[in-house]
């Protein structure tokens, strides 16, 4: 009876712990279903995609890896991957350059600053394509206001748009004017959680404030900062809307980015195969990206805790 | 009340009360997913999609009422902007989802819808055309196509209707009658009147499309066709690198010293604005542009504004670009469907389409005396559609347009920066187009 009874309370202990063990991961199965509807399944459903053959919208059953040759033999594939490049790293180097710039000057005790901060952020607040429909209109020939500045100037005007050249760097002014206040913001709230003791006592110790930037600010805002990069650089190389809105990739091909010609060869061409393998063969460039980022950023963690 | 507000719940009653709210949402999007709530068929309403358009207006806010009010069969119209009513029709056709009765489509998508299954041959499904539909216009139904080249794999197939046309879209010459004393009738007199009577910026001799891939080519298409060039020729081969094509697109260049600056950025809204302000001698445009020519809302010379067919070298040659009306195997009310496209394209339907100045279907809409009183360009619609060339009839056409349209656009870019010395630019870039073209439509299969 004795045994009957301790027989019993083993397996209550048993099941308690399984219990015990178990409720954690039940309590986060919702979530993790969730995540792998909305997140792991497309991602699946697009490496399928990618080995797929396709005609008329229909999928004719696997091809292996002939999407994936065919665009690494595509030129304008590697033209759009070189124009997305190069408009990432322009507009991430100005934007971190302008970023930090005016975080270092709003973390001081400015009069406005609270003014100051909310007008800078309004240009990031705006959805894309109303930021493209603005600067179309800006910069337009026939009724934009930068031809009139040029000519009010006595200069020749430029006809953003209608030139290779001018229309890039209008693209990249237009997302560095959107989005110079996220870096801005984010290396602000760094500067906010840094210790004052270092930067105080250099000052004390007579050194110049760009001396005290550049030895003591940065490098331990460099952790935060190196976050901000990376969130922009992932958001810069899925630019879409505003070049959309903008140039449709043109004049030609120059301001053609990557997911331009990506939704162009799914959506306007059809070719859902090749425009899969097309965004995998980014996402996988985008990851060896990242772990070099945050590699990188650890690093500069240590060393900066290191130093502090 | 206060008992169960003060409860505290154990692991396991937390752990079994997540388990059935988990249990009842899954069985509640589920069977909403199975198609418990299952739409409606009702047997007297059709449900149209389309995309925005000028053209469309008159069918959208006059004709779909008379249609309810002599059949009893209501319509909603579903419209949206061009690309996603593309996408949201393809979803809806080769899903089978049965949101739409009747697709209207740009005279391109059919290929693709037909040959992707996701139309029905209306002929079988008991349509009977009506045998007054301009010819040129009907033929953008068929799959595989009537005239011009075809694909392998249908190369012996017999054409069958899968669309029926419900406007004649097509490009015509708007000129200023200010500054015509008749409509210019070839290349050469537009010319002419631009060196005479051009002063930019007070007054361009012409204006164009220039953006990159559809808009610029369908500027460079009348202007080719009608120098003897193609898009493609009847063995899939480019016919716009020749001499031909070289000399359409320098006959373009040698516009560009009358036309704005910055016409490489144009699209339809800024082309059309500078004939409407009255500061354009003459421009090629489709025939939505009626719609707007004597509205006093958007043209300062209304009344002044005349047309006639694009201007001809060796012949006229404006590319066509109609708009279809197809119905999907899904349509819940197949029946409705064909009846609203008879009665559409019935003669007395058509004039009374005629009469507002839109481009009708039927020859004798467009050439009543009493419609053509109202809206004078509808000869010039009729001769537009009958001298009209079509593009490539295959689903690979958007890329074929892309490609030719790009190298369009960076020699119009060479051009204008090269202040007259143009020599070679077309050819280089025609060329490179065409590579390009050949190319691609080798790796398709099923051309050469």
């Amino acid at each position: 009876m004795a045994g009957e009874a301790i027989s019993v309370q083993g397996r209550a202990r048993v099941a308690g712990r399984a219990i015990a063990t178990g409720s954690p991961y039940l309590l986060i199965a919702p979530a993790l279903l969730f995540m792998a509807a909305v997140s792991v399944y497309p991602l699946f459903y697009g490496v399928r995609a990618s080995l797929a053959e396709y005609k008329y919208g229909r999928e004719l059953g696997f091809q292996g890896l002939d999407n994936y040759r065919r665009v690494l033999a595509d030129d304008v594939f590697w033209q759009a991957m070189y124009v997305t490049l190069r408009f990432v790293l322009i507009a991430v180097t100005l934007e971190t350059i302008l970023g930090v710039a005016l975080a270092v000057l709003l973390s001081r005790d400015l009069r406005f600053a609270g003014l100051i901060r909310t007008g800078l952020i309004i240009p990031m607040t705006v959805a894309p394509v109303v930021v493209g429909i603005v600067w179309r209109l800006i910069y337009a020939s026939d009724v934009g206001i930068v031809n009139p500045l040029f000519r009010v100037a006595g200069l020749t005007p430029p006809d953003v748009l209608s030139h290779g050249t001018s229309a890039f760097l209008g693209l990249v002014a237009v997302d560095v004017w959107e989005w110079t206040p996220l870096i801005m913001l984010i290396v602000l709230a760094g500067l906010h959680g840094l210790p004052r003791e270092p930067i105080e006592g250099a000052r004390v110790d007579g050194a110049s404030e760009l001396r005290v930037f550049f030895d003591h600010t940065l490098p331990l805002v460099r952790p935060v900062l190196l976050v901000a990069i990376i969130l922009r650089t992932i958001d810069a190389i899925g630019t879409f809307d505003q070049v959309f809105v903008l140039t449709k990739g043109g004049p030609g091909t120059s301001t053609q980015l990557i997911a331009i010609y990506g939704y162009n060869t799914a959506f306007r061409f059809s070719q859902y195969g090749q425009a899969s393998a097309m965004m995998l063969l980014v996402l996988i460039g985008m990851s060896v990206l990242l772990v070099a980022a945050i590699r990188t950023i650890r690093g500069a963690a240590k060393k900066a805790t290191g130093a502090a | 009340m206060k008992r169960v507000l003060d409860a505290r719940m154990t692991r396991r009653e937390l752990l079994r009360n997540s388990a059935m709210f988990g249990a009842a949402t899954f069985a509640v999007t589920t069977l909403s997913a199975c198609g418990l709530g299952k739409k409606s068929s009702e047997s007297n309403k059709i449900v149209i999609g389309a995309f925005q358009d000028n053209a469309l207006a008159p069918l959208r806010d006059t004709f779909f009422k008379r249609f309810t009010d002599e059949t009893g069969i209501k319509v909603q119209y579903n419209e949206t902007n061009y690309d996603s009513w593309y996408q949201n029709a393809k979803n809806d056709g080769l899903n089978k989802t049965g949101a739409y009765d009747i697709y209207i489509m740009d005279d391109n998508w059919v290929p693709e819808f037909a040959a992707a299954g996701i139309l029905i041959d209306l002929e079988a499904a008991g349509l009977k055309p009506n045998p007054d539909l301009l010819e040129n216009g009907l033929n953008q139904g068929y799959w595989p196509p009537k005239v011009g080249p075809r694909l392998k794999d249908v190369a012996n197939d017999e054409p069958k209707l899968y669309a029926l046309p419900i406007d004649d879209d097509v490009q015509m010459l708007y000129y200023n009658s200010d500054q015509f004393s008749s409509a210019p009738t070839t290349w050469d007199e537009i010319f002419a009147a631009m060196k005479d009577k051009a002063d930019p910026p007070n007054m361009y001799g012409w204006t164009i499309r220039g953006v990159k891939g559809n808009p610029i080519v369908q500027t460079y298409l009348p202007v080719l066709n009608s120098y003897g060039g193609a898009f493609a020729n009847d063995d899939w081969t480019p016919g716009f690198d020749g001499a031909e094509g070289v000399a359409a697109l320098e006959r373009i260049f040698s516009f560009i010293p009358y036309m704005p600056r910055g016409i490489v950025e144009f699209d339809t809204d800024q082309e059309i604005q500078v004939l409407l302000q009255g500061q354009s001698l003459a421009l090629t445009e489709y025939t939505g542009l009626t719609q707007r020519i004597d509205d006093p809302e958007s043209s300062t010379v209304v009344g002044k504004i005349d047309c006639a067919a694009t201007p001809a070298e060796e012949k006229s040659g404006p590319a066509i670009g109609i708009f279809n009306a197809g119905i999907p195997p899904s349509a819940p009310n197949t029946d409705g469907a064909i009846q609203f496209l008879d009665w559409f394209t019935s003669d007395d339907v058509q004039l009374d389409f005629a009469k507002t100045g839109s481009a009708a279907v039927t020859r004798k809409a467009l050439t009543d005396p009493s419609a053509i009183s109202e809206a004078r360009w509808l000869p010039a619609m009729a001769d537009a559609v009958d001298n009209s060339t079509p593009k490539p009839r295959t689903p690979d056409e958007p890329k074929m347009e892309d490609i030719l349209g790009t190298e369009l656009n960076k020699a119009l870019v060479d051009a204008i920066g090269a202040n007259g010395k143009y020599g070679g630019i077309a050819q280089k870039h025609l060329s490179a187009a065409a590579d390009q073209m050949t190319s691609y439509l080798q790796q398709q299969g099923g051309y050469y």
